[in-house]
């Protein structure tokens, strides 16, 4: 079987512009730059068959994004060897470009003063699709991601949420056998965010179209990938099943309670006091050994809440403790 | 449910462009805020230059202009730069910010669909500003040209000459990826149009040495050749600036474009 993504050895080093200190040293900086390289990614190899869900994880300036612009054919490697669907990215970016599909979180590629449908329709132009084969596409998308009672309005009038399913619409419209994904829940509230989560994933599952998934946010990964590849400085830290990353790293939930009392006491087995002020509480759950309900249930039995909030632990604090993890390891 | 190569019907050559473009006319008409905001531009800078002139013009001529034509020329030239729109910013944004990750993967070409996006919005803003000017120009100077016939060849001439100007603001904005910034290059390009194509003066009041430097160089069939429609209908003169115009665009564009190849392979994206 073909693979979807092979990476091999994959380098990328950047030269990056110094400046030199003082006057001086600024007048010199008109006449003669001086540069540095920084290596974003150094000797990374994976693979991923088709239909696989991965999420692809790692700390700010760990060379996820440079990863996705080398696979998608935006960026030319230093080293090493890719192959997307059987082509190599930066040779074959324009037939590349009609099997792969890229969401960005933070960026847009709908038309801000227009209805979302009108970039679908000029998407189906630039993709070469088939008139018919394009409103039958449209058609299942929009009803598929709720999108019936948004396409007559203005994208700047959207919502977040709302502008983000749509940025999922106008990316998979022209079915793409890979589609990347680039923190597409960042900024998003609680509820547009498991949205987001749950179409991303059933449409994969139904499709069995590959996703390449980075995020921050456990929370994403853990609801849509089933494997997770994390690297740090460039390099591969770990490549598992988020399950077994789950057993391993994130059966842990951070809880913030706010009190009318000002000190929570609790002695509860996995739970720990990680930072505490005058009426306010942050705990560290492990969750196999105390669950979210029954902290809750423990919590409510001492005080008087006014606020409780429940997160995953930062992706720093993981890729701390894997790193850690793989430092202990002989 | 992925795509299948039948299902794959490419369209006619350039017709991806035409959807660019015209999509870009259509947030350009709902982008409301901008258009009125450049035809009220428009109005402020006839109407001081009008007051100006009659200061200046004690005896209502400057050499063998009347004060109506210089206004009327003053029209074309400023409808001429104010219909190009600054897409060198939103290239320069799309390398400072990223977002040419979203557009290098489609199948076209970056370079071409932000130049047809500048088209699309130009052919709304011109047309806005075609009126605008008319209106504002007889308004301000009591009347149309002395010889309005020279007005017939200011369209095609203008939609030439600011069609040019997209593309030359679009290598405006490719100096981003170079200099990171494209303000410098676009500083350059104004101060160009403004003193060597003629856009306040026409370029018969300079010195000859500056003039004839002036005339060999594109800013002037940009900017002074339709304007000077103002003074009466010359259709040679205008023939000949339209086959400025068009060697120009030729040049100007293989260069561009040889300069979006040349950015491009030295891309370095941000981010990682």
């Amino acid at each position: 079987m073909q693979a979807a993504i092979e990476v091999e050895e994959l380098g990328k080093t950047f030269r990056v512009r110094t400046r030199r200190q003082g006057r001086g040293g600024a007048l010199r900086d008109l006449f003669a730059t001086e540069t540095r390289e920084v290596d974003a990614i150094r000797g990374l190899t994976f693979r991923i068959d088709p239909g696989e869900r991965v999420a692809f994880v790692g700390p700010n300036g760990a060379g996820k994004s440079t990863t996705i612009k080398v696979l998608s054919g935006i960026l030319h490697p230093t080293a090493g060897d890719v192959r997307v669907l059987g082509l190599v990215p930066w040779r074959q970016r324009r037939q590349l470009g009609f099997r792969i599909g890229t969401v960005f979180g933070q960026r847009t590629q709908l038309w801000y003063h227009l209805p979302a449908g009108d970039t679908f329709d000029l998407l189906a132009r630039i993709y070469d699709q088939d008139a018919a084969v394009h409103r039958r596409r449209r058609a299942h998308y929009v009803e598929a991601f709720g999108l019936g009672s948004l396409l007559d309005r203005p994208v700047r009038q959207l919502s977040l949420g709302e502008r983000m399913r749509c940025e999922l619409v106008a990316s998979l419209l022209h079915e793409p056998e890979i589609l990347f994904l680039d923190e597409p829940t960042i900024g998003l509230d609680v509820t547009a965010k498991a949205v987001i989560r749950d179409l991303i994933r059933d449409e994969s599952r139904t499709t069995g179209r590959t996703l390449l998934f980075t995020s921050h946010d456990t929370g994403d990964m853990e609801h849509v990938c089933d494997r997770v590849i994390v690297i740090h400085r460039g390099q591969l830290l770990l490549d598992q099943s988020v399950e077994a990353l789950r057993r391993g790293y994130i059966g842990r939930k951070r809880v913030t309670v706010k009190s009318e009392e000002e000190r929570l006491d609790l002695e509860l087995p996995g739970v720990r006091v990680v930072a505490r002020a005058p009426h306010s509480t942050e705990l560290d759950v492990d969750v196999a050994r105390t669950s979210v309900a029954d902290l809750v249930a423990a919590v409510l039995a001492r005080v008087h809440p006014l606020d409780l909030s429940v997160e995953d632990p930062p992706m720093e604090e993981i890729v701390r403790a894997i790193y850690s993890h793989a430092e202990a390891q002989p | 449910m992925t795509a299948t190569a039948t299902e794959h019907r490419p369209g006619l050559p350039g017709g991806k462009y035409l959807a660019i473009a015209h999509i870009a006319a259509r947030q350009a008409v709902e982008d409301r805020a901008a258009m009125v905001g450049r035809v009220l531009f428009q109005g402020l800078i006839l109407l001081i230059f009008s007051r100006l002139w009659t200061v200046v013009i004690a005896d209502g001529s400057l050499g063998s202009h009347s004060m109506r034509e210089l206004l009327w020329y003053l029209a074309i030239t400023e409808w001429v730069v104010l219909s190009p729109p600054l897409i060198h910013l939103e290239i320069e944004e799309d390398f400072r910010s990223g977002d040419v990750a979203y557009r290098l993967p489609r199948p076209v070409s970056y370079l071409g669909s932000r130049i047809a996006e500048g088209f699309g919005t130009m052919a709304v803003r011109g047309s806005a500003l075609a009126v605008s000017g008319f209106v504002w120009a007889s308004l301000l100077s009591g009347g149309l040209p002395p010889d309005p016939r020279g007005l017939v060849l200011v369209l095609p001439l203008g939609i030439l000459a600011a069609s040019l100007a997209v593309v030359c603001i679009a290598g405006v904005g490719l100096t981003a990826l170079w200099l990171q910034d494209a303000s410098p290059a676009y500083w350059i390009w104004q101060k160009a149009n403004f003193l060597l194509g003629g856009l306040m003066i026409p370029l018969e009041f300079y010195p000859a040495w500056l003039a004839s430097i002036a005339g060999k160089l594109p800013f002037a069939a940009m900017v002074h050749g339709p304007g000077h429609m103002a003074f009466g209908f010359a259709p040679d003169r205008a023939l000949a600036t339209a086959g400025a115009l068009l060697a120009w665009g030729a040049v100007i564009t293989l260069a561009v474009a040889a300069t979006s190849r040349a950015g491009l392979r030295r891309l370095d994206v941000n981010g990682g």
